[in-house]
């Protein structure tokens, strides 16, 4: 560098000027502006939904009990009733018992592409799965109306429109991003521990259950739950599917109704700001709270990793 | 140790006085005193954990962003004090380039990761940038084994061609000082022999401080050889005096490998 002047006057910081110019600062202002529009609108929608939602137990008069509770759901009757309890349970049966099926194959399928055929793995299972995840949601639920209702109608038994037939679409539907995140989670592992376990003699199962299952646990878990996530969000598959009545069900073969079922069927027919309408915003507040825990429950798997 | 902090002494490119570092309430660095010489190589050596690989990164100000490191006391360059809040870093890594232990060159072409950092810089001519590219690989001698093939990837070359790469993408900004942080120490000995040639072909033009781990290499290239020994400098000295007849005794343990 061929400059007379001193270090002081090369390397002492200039006030930055305030020019659009300024490519640190437009840079900064980008960015700032996208960090702030993402909060205000998860705040926004949360806000929102938190006001909609909680006017139903102070401006309808609907006791929170009676809520979560009863089974009773009758909100345009003459006496009307608000009990939620079906539509919570269905949500939950339809998400967790996707998750009971879903993890041990996605997790066994992960298994597959990353350590026992890992070249075929990655050149097709893997692109042949990411298509899969990008299946619109109405494709499954219409293959399941038309293929899975009816086979379970003539083979299982009852109309075929059951809990059943929600919880085998949901579990067809999340079991590609289960894999595909459960792949990634392995994938992600430092390669030293793969030939470290090797060169200790083990075996391919021994790597795989006793070295890599274990360090990858948080990862695979983390596919899990946001499998979770996709399955509980999920209203038109499972609303095509699960025959969208108000019992709750006593087998698994019993049609029976989900929390996001009950919002898309009803909230045409409500008008904004009435008891019935406020209900539908009640449940979608729990809704939302379920996949903030979901979602919570994320963030602390993956702090978890550091070992 | 004498205190000459005179910004005339030309021929210091850096006067350490009273210089502590901290990371938290652990001291890395206790009160060290060192004069470094322009154009001259001037060796770190000690054990891991030490407190080298500390000092060079508070030269060029890598370490600021670490949680909890606070440092205090004199780095002089120029005339100006390098620990002051109100350096310019931008200015300051142009100024003072730094190699890595590992080699990092971008995820790019060969020629582009010459090129990107003098675009970021301000250089546009598209024949001053492919000029700009021989020249660089030149200095490092790395043209001739990489001429034909500059449009490749960078990731497509040795251990110790990356790491050349990395020393002229360092170059090619002309800094005034080097911070080789064990430049050599992921490559085989043909390349840790390249690269110690470059760097004495190097130190006609920049001053150079050289953390290492390899002994025999300090005594090779450096000029002047300090041993950092628990966050002290307990010897600093002309390299041939202090491999052939150290002052210290712990330098001579160090040396004879009789340590600890």
């Amino acid at each position: 560098m061929e400059t007379n002047l001193r270090a002081s006057e090369r390397l002492v910081r200039k006030s930055r000027k305030l020019s659009l110019k300024n490519p640190e600062r437009n840079g900064k202002i980008v960015v700032y502006t996208a960090a702030f529009l993402t909060v205000v609108a998860t705040l926004a929608v949360t806000v929102f939904l938190a006001q909609r939602g909680l006017q139903s137990f102070y401006m309808s008069d609907i006791n929170p009990l009676e809520f979560f509770t009863s089974t009773n759901w009758n909100p345009s009757g003459d006496n009307p009733t608000y009990g939620a309890l079906i539509f919570i349970f269905g949500s939950l049966a339809v998400t967790l018992a996707s998750a009971v099926i879903v993890a041990p194959l996605g997790i066994g399928a992960a298994i597959f592409m990353t350590e026992i055929a890992p070249s075929w793995g990655k050149k097709v299972l893997q692109p042949v799965i990411e298509i899969l995840v990008g299946i619109p949601s109405v494709i499954y639920g219409y293959i399941g109306l038309t293929v899975l209702v009816p086979f379970i109608r003539e083979q299982v038994g009852g109309s075929g429109y059951s809990l059943m037939a929600g919880i085998v679409v949901v579990s067809v539907m999340i079991l590609p991003t289960v894999t595909t995140l459960s792949a990634d989670a392995l994938n992600r592992l430092p390669n030293g521990l793969r030939s470290s376990s090797y060169a200790l003699g083990a075996t391919r199962w021994q790597t795989i259950r006793r070295v890599l299952l274990p360090a990858a646990i948080p990862g695979l878990l983390t596919a899990v739950i946001l499998g979770m996530a996709r399955a509980i969000g999920e209203a038109l598959a499972i609303q095509m599917v699960i025959g969208n009545t108000e019992l709750l069900p006593g087998s698994l073969l019993d049609p029976t109704a989900t929390m996001t079922t009950i919002i898309t069927l009803n909230m045409g027919h409500t008008t904004f700001g009435s008891a019935e309408n406020n209900v539908l915003w009640t449940l979608g507040l729990i809704l939302l709270a379920i996949s903030y825990l979901l979602v919570m429950a994320v963030r602390f798997l993956g702090a978890r990793r550091k070992i | 140790m004498v205190t000459v902090a005179l910004p005339e002494t030309i021929e210091t490119a850096f006067d350490v006085q009273g210089l502590n570092i901290f990371y938290g309430a652990k001291q890395a660095i206790n009160d060290i005193d060192l004069s470094i010489k322009k154009h001259e190589i001037t060796a770190l050596i000690g054990p891991s954990g030490c407190g080298k690989s500390t000092f060079l990164r508070s030269i060029n100000r890598m370490n600021d962003d670490v949680p909890g490191f606070r440092a205090e006391g004199l780095i002089q360059y120029d005339d100006i004090n390098l620990l002051t809040d109100n350096i310019d870093t931008v200015a300051l890594r142009k100024e003072i380039g730094m190699v890595f232990q590992n080699p990092n060159p971008f995820p790019k072409s060969i020629a582009k990761n010459i090129t990107q950092p003098l675009k970021e810089h301000g250089i546009r001519s598209k024949r001053k940038l492919t000029e700009q590219v021989e020249t660089n690989l030149r200095r490092v001698g790395l043209w001739d084994e990489v001429r034909d093939r500059l449009d490749t990837s960078a990731y497509s070359l040795s251990g110790g061609q990356q790491q050349r790469l990395c020393i002229a993408r360092a170059l090619c900004i002309h800094p005034e000082v080097l911070l080789l942080d064990e430049p050599a120490s992921a490559l085989d000995p043909i390349a840790t022999a390249k690269i110690e040639d470059l760097l004495l072909h190097l130190k006609d033009h920049y001053t150079i401080i050289l953390v290492t781990h390899n002994l025999q290499q300090a005594a090779r290239v450096a000029d002047s050889t300090a041993f950092f020994y628990q966050g002290e400098v307990v010897e600093h000295t002309d390299t041939e005096q202090f491999f052939s007849n150290p002052k210290e005794k712990r330098s001579e343990d160090y040396i004879s490998g009789r340590f600890g």
